[in-house]
């Protein structure tokens, strides 16, 4: 009875098989990180650009191809390094002399599914050109507007800044990402499994077995069925408040921007409709608000001295403010 | 003899030396006594032409017209209403000090409450957040009630016939969830803080016998509240019965 009442008005059924789908072809090869996974597939319905950080060696990279393995649609792959311009990310006009004109070819940019793989060791020069196609979903070259291809999705892996060789992203460009999604290592059971798994198999034979789950239309319909989601009038306000405090917080000196609200709600969807509810609730945005919010605001210099974390920052802000109800 | 012999060795060295440094004593005292011969002071004339040079006229008047030569002393304007303002404001403040009855302590504290006055107007006029700066975040008013969160002030038999005789069900769930709460921290099943989530209270329960039930009933609490799921009479009869068993368990 009280399950009839609560019949989804939202169909979830093929969003649910898809989410089931992907969570069963990655668990195939990563072991544990079952928070990324589902981090990495709510970017994915979300709408959203995701940035994996680790230290070296946690399996970021190997999650962002297997995620691009499960989609069939393009994949770029774009090694940053420290001497990487511009024109290799978004392409360039070449001379043919065949026609005695510059042609534009396209850089890696143009695909569906971008890996950026160590975002954070090219500089700030090479990362600008990634602002225009992460927003507005295209590129500008000589005057020229080309748009990028539905769905576009940058998969970023980076160290952390302590690392050697690392630059800090620009804050313009870390508020294009909708969740950082922070990559830990594996606990002693999960790391005596890896060893048991790939000692009988390669990392590439593993990959081979991952076969695409979606298509790039089914990814477009899932989106949209995410954008309809409900939400209640008293949650908005809630994402609101908790983001207005980031800019009051006295440990922080950047708070976060009205962007991160909207990614706060939209990241918040994802998890309810992953849970197979066509509505949020205060502990949907509870969970995103660690991954959507800690790469966007800036601690005090004294606060960062002192070893305190953005995430830290957020769990406070959360445990003051008072859960509609 | 060989002793005899060092002596005279040593006495043949002292005259030596005492030779030598006697010498240029007796040099400079034999120019002293020499007669002193002053060169005899010459005039020279300097025989060679002089030429007379005038200042022209007409570069004279040049340089006169011309501002930076003018030296006219200006006389000073008169000071306006402002300055005058401050230098009686000044003038007030140093008479202050002249007394020696207000003392040292006295000039700091006058110093203090200017400045603090100061201070507080410009803060005023430019519209600081006092808080921020004593580290306080700024209270934020939220668009939605929240009167009745305190759940240990409501009269929650009340407010359940009002919200049944309005037919506002979804209120009544509502109540009915908050109810069950307050239940629970009276209990000291879950510790009631407004800040945590439905799902942190089921946590809490981990361990209690009765935690399934209370998730089914914190799902249907969700769905029709967050999700604003319509529920009539009927629908709310079979929900408002198993808040009221969960409650009688509680008892």
């Amino acid at each position: 009875m009280e399950q009839e009442m609560f019949n989804q008005r939202t169909d979830l059924t093929q969003l649910s098989a898809a989410v089931a789908e992907i969570r069963q072809s990655l668990g195939k090869v990563i072991i544990g990180q079952q928070d990324t996974i589902d981090l990495l597939i709510a970017g994915l319905l979300a709408d959203g650009h995701l940035l994996l950080e680790g230290v070296p060696g946690v399996a970021k990279t190997l999650s962002a191809k297997l995620m691009a393995r499960c989609i069939s649609a393009t994949f770029s792959r774009i090694q940053f390094t420290p001497d990487l311009m511009p024109s290799d990310v978004v392409g360039t006009a070449v001379f043919s002399p065949k026609t005695a004109e510059f042609q534009f070819r396209q850089g890696p940019i143009f695909g569906n599914i971008i890996l950026v793989d160590e975002i954070n060791r090219a500089p700030a020069k090479t990362q600008s050109a990634l602002f225009e196609a992460m927003e507005e979903r295209q590129i500008t070259v000589d005057g020229e507007t080309y748009h990028l291809h539905e769905p576009f999705m940058v998969l970023a892996t980076q160290n952390p800044i302590e690392q050697e060789g690392t630059y800090r992203l620009p804050e313009a460009q870390l508020d294009r990402f909708l969740f950082k999604i922070e990559v830990k290592y594996p606990s002693l059971e999960e790391e005596i499994a890896i060893l048991n798994r790939q000692h009988q198999l390669k990392t590439a034979d593993q990959l081979n077995e991952i076969q695409p789950v979606l298509s790039v239309e089914q990814i477009k319909s899932l989106r949209s069925i995410i954008k309809s989601l409900f939400v209640e009038e008293k949650l908005l306000a809630y994402a609101a408040q908790i983001v207005h405090e980031t800019r009051n917080h006295k440990s922080l000196y950047l708070g976060a921007s009205p962007r991160a609200s909207l990614a706060l709600v939209n990241g918040a969807k994802a998890i309810a409709a992953m849970a197979g509810r066509d509505f949020i609730t205060p502990d949907d945005i509870v969970k995103v608000a660690a991954p959507v919010l800690a790469h966007r605001i800036m601690l005090s210099p004294e606060k960062e001295m002192e070893g305190i974390t953005t995430a830290d920052i957020v769990a406070q802000i959360i445990k003051k403010i008072e859960v509609p109800r | 003899m060989t002793i005899q012999k060092n002596i005279e060795m040593r006495i043949a060295l002292f005259l030596i030396l005492f030779s030598f440094g006697l010498w240029p004593t007796m040099g400079t005292a034999a120019q002293d006594k020499a007669p002193k011969v002053r060169p005899k002071p010459v005039l020279r004339q300097d025989s060679s032409q002089v030429q007379v040079r005038k200042f022209e006229e007409d570069d004279i008047v040049a340089y006169r017209s011309q501002k930076e030569f003018i030296y006219d002393d200006v006389a000073p304007a008169r000071p306006d209403l402002w300055e005058r303002f401050w230098r009686w404001f000044w003038d007030t403040v140093g008479s202050l000090f002249k007394h020696s009855s207000i003392g040292t302590w006295g000039k700091f504290l006058v110093i203090g409450l200017v400045v603090a006055i100061i201070a507080f107007i410009v803060i005023k006029i430019v519209g600081v957040d006092l808080k921020v700066l004593m580290g306080k975040s700024k209270k934020v008013t939220v668009p939605y009630q929240e009167s009745l969160e305190n759940i240990h002030e409501i009269d929650f038999d009340e407010q359940l016939e009002m919200a049944l005789g309005q037919h506002n069900y979804r209120l009544a769930v509502r109540l009915l969830y908050l109810k069950t709460l307050k239940k629970l921290s009276d209990h000291s099943a879950i510790h009631w803080q407004p800040e945590k989530t439905n799902q942190a209270y089921v946590r809490e329960l981990q361990d209690q016998p009765y935690r399934d039930e209370f998730a089914r009933l914190t799902q249907q609490f969700e769905y029709i509240w967050y999700g604003e799921f319509a529920i009539d009479q009927t629908a709310f009869e079979p929900i408002n019965s198993s808040f009221l068993t969960f409650n009688q368990k509680m008892i």
